[in-house]
């Protein structure tokens, strides 16, 4: 399997990047402010969910509006990936029945142009630190490691969603529930640690991925802290053997997909 | 040098089953395995096509032909058996690779390109000889949701044929656009199929195209193949056979 993986990396991964490109560029050719919504868009977020949850539910965190673009950014890129993994290979039909791709192919495709967006997001962070004037420590630097782990992880859980999506009908509702949940138990617009009450917090914090990344994000970024590292480590193996798993089970189906859809 | 096979097909067997579309409701409402309805589309066929070779497939409707043309193209899965292309590079023809619809008809050559194995420089060098065959002037650098049907198959047409495979597949001997171009596209695949490299598997259900092309005729009937050989002999067996059914 790993042999097959790499030869049809080199085979399909520039199909991948340049499919990227051209569904940002086709994303934006058509709309008036062109790619200013890549900037405007979780900007615009960021002011809502500052005023919402730092004036009126009185958020007290530290530097709130980078506290809370921060999550949103890394929230965003997951949960937009999630949703649009479900529906891919339908999605791609025209494609998927005429010729013959490795279908994890779309989702790569998917993550790179979510990962873009995400990108630019993180630009803005730049910025805001710069204009908030946040003192700033070399545990900036495990930002690195904890986006790629975030990678892992959304496309590890984006394969078996891609997978699922074609033989349940209605999966893509049940995915909508779960990650509204989710949504609340990550901790997007406040600090988990100080708003739920005393084992559950910790235990959200640590088994759930998306909230231990954003959190582990914010204390490096914001307040200086070090990320847990054997934390880090677990969800990096964790991240590594879905999408190995992930991909060895589209391997395995995938050919069968055509007959379904 | 003479026994070259381009394609090697081994027991193929592909069956549709078990593969319905379902929802959460519906596999809840039913623990029991309901009865497995397992058609069986190609039952166990073996045939091999050498370098070079024109092989037509005939058959009546649902006789497993297409089923047959498109796990050659490895967009289905064989259940059984297998499939040797002996690392040729392989296409269905007329219908092309299919496009994103939000995306521009160039930026769809080179996407296309790039699934049938081609790279991204070899694609652009042939991007021009395709716009100009397809003949969609301006239309090109327009999202392909805003074309024809017309337009469409044009331009499927067009990439498929000009950016050329070792192996070609056809399904039915297309007709795409109007009748200058149905012409054109017509000389064009014949001057592909002709080409002495290349080899060439086409299902089609006119009896004088095949006649004139292939070399030779593989008939199918329920998965099975009846016969294979000459194609005057096979042909006129077949249309006889057809008659009396």
């Amino acid at each position: 399997m790993f042999q097959k993986f790499q030869t049809d990396m080199k085979r399909y991964w520039k199909y991948a990047v340049y499919s990227a490109k051209a569904q940002l560029k086709s994303e934006v050719a058509n709309s008036y402010l062109n790619w200013l919504w890549w900037v405007l868009e979780p900007f615009c977020y960021m002011l809502i969910y500052a005023f919402i949850f730092g004036e009126v539910f009185n958020g007290k965190e530290p530097y709130f509006p980078i506290f809370i673009f921060i999550g949103n950014t890394i929230w965003v890129f997951f949960q937009k990936t999630m949703v649009q993994s479900v529906r891919l290979v339908k999605q791609n039909k025209p494609i998927v029945s005429k010729v013959y791709l490795p279908k994890y192919v779309l989702l790569m495709t998917k993550t790179m142009v979510n990962g873009f967006k995400m990108g630019v997001c993180i630009l803005i962070i730049v910025g805001m630190l710069i204009f908030y004037q946040v003192p700033l420590t070399w545990n900036v630097l495990y930002a690195i490691p904890l986006l790629f782990i975030l990678f892992l992880i959304v496309f590890g859980i984006g394969c078996y969603l891609l997978h699922y999506g074609v033989f349940i009908e209605d999966l893509s509702n049940v995915v909508n529930i779960v990650l509204r949940l989710l949504l609340y138990m990550t901790g997007i617009f406040w600090d988990i640690m100080k708003r739920l009450p005393a084992p559950y917090n910790d235990y959200i914090c640590k088994g759930n991925p998306i909230a231990f990344l954003i959190s582990s994000m914010r204390n490096c970024v914001i307040y200086g802290q070090a990320p847990h590292h054997k934390l880090m480590l677990a969800w990096f193996c964790v991240g590594l053997l879905i999408c190995i798993m992930g991909i060895r089970k589209i391997y395995k189906n995938e050919n069968s997909y055509v007959k379904v859809i | 040098m003479e026994d070259k096979y381009a394609i090697e097909v081994k027991d193929l067997v592909i069956s549709y089953r078990n593969l319905k579309k379902t929802s959460i409701k519906q596999s809840l409402l039913n623990f029991k395995r309901h009865k497995q309805d397992n058609f069986v589309a190609v039952k166990g066929i073996s045939f091999s096509v050498k370098e070079g070779e024109i092989l037509g497939i005939i058959g009546k409707n649902g006789s497993g032909k297409s089923t047959t043309l498109n796990s050659l193209a490895s967009i289905f899965s064989p259940d059984s058996g297998t499939i040797d292309l002996k690392g040729h590079s392989i296409s269905l023809l007329s219908i092309g690779v299919g496009f994103q619809k939000e995306m521009t008809g160039r930026e769809n050559i080179i996407l296309s390109g790039m699934l049938l194995g081609f790279s991204e420089e070899q694609v652009r060098a042939k991007e021009e000889e395709i716009i100009e065959f397809a003949e969609l002037g301006k239309f090109i650098d327009m999202p392909v949701r805003t074309y024809s049907s017309g337009m469409y198959s044009k331009l499927a047409f067009s990439i498929t044929a000009i950016l050329e495979t070792d192996i070609i597949l056809i399904d039915e001997v297309l007709s795409v656009g109007d009748q200058k171009f149905k012409k054109k596209s017509y000389k064009k695949m014949k001057s592909l199929i002709s080409n002495k490299d290349r080899t060439v598997v086409i299902v089609s259900h006119n009896i004088s195209t095949l006649m004139e092309l292939c070399d030779t005729v593989m008939w199918m009937h329920d998965g099975e193949i009846k016969k294979i050989g000459e194609p005057k002999a096979i042909l006129d067996e077949y249309v006889e056979f057809m008659e009396k059914n």
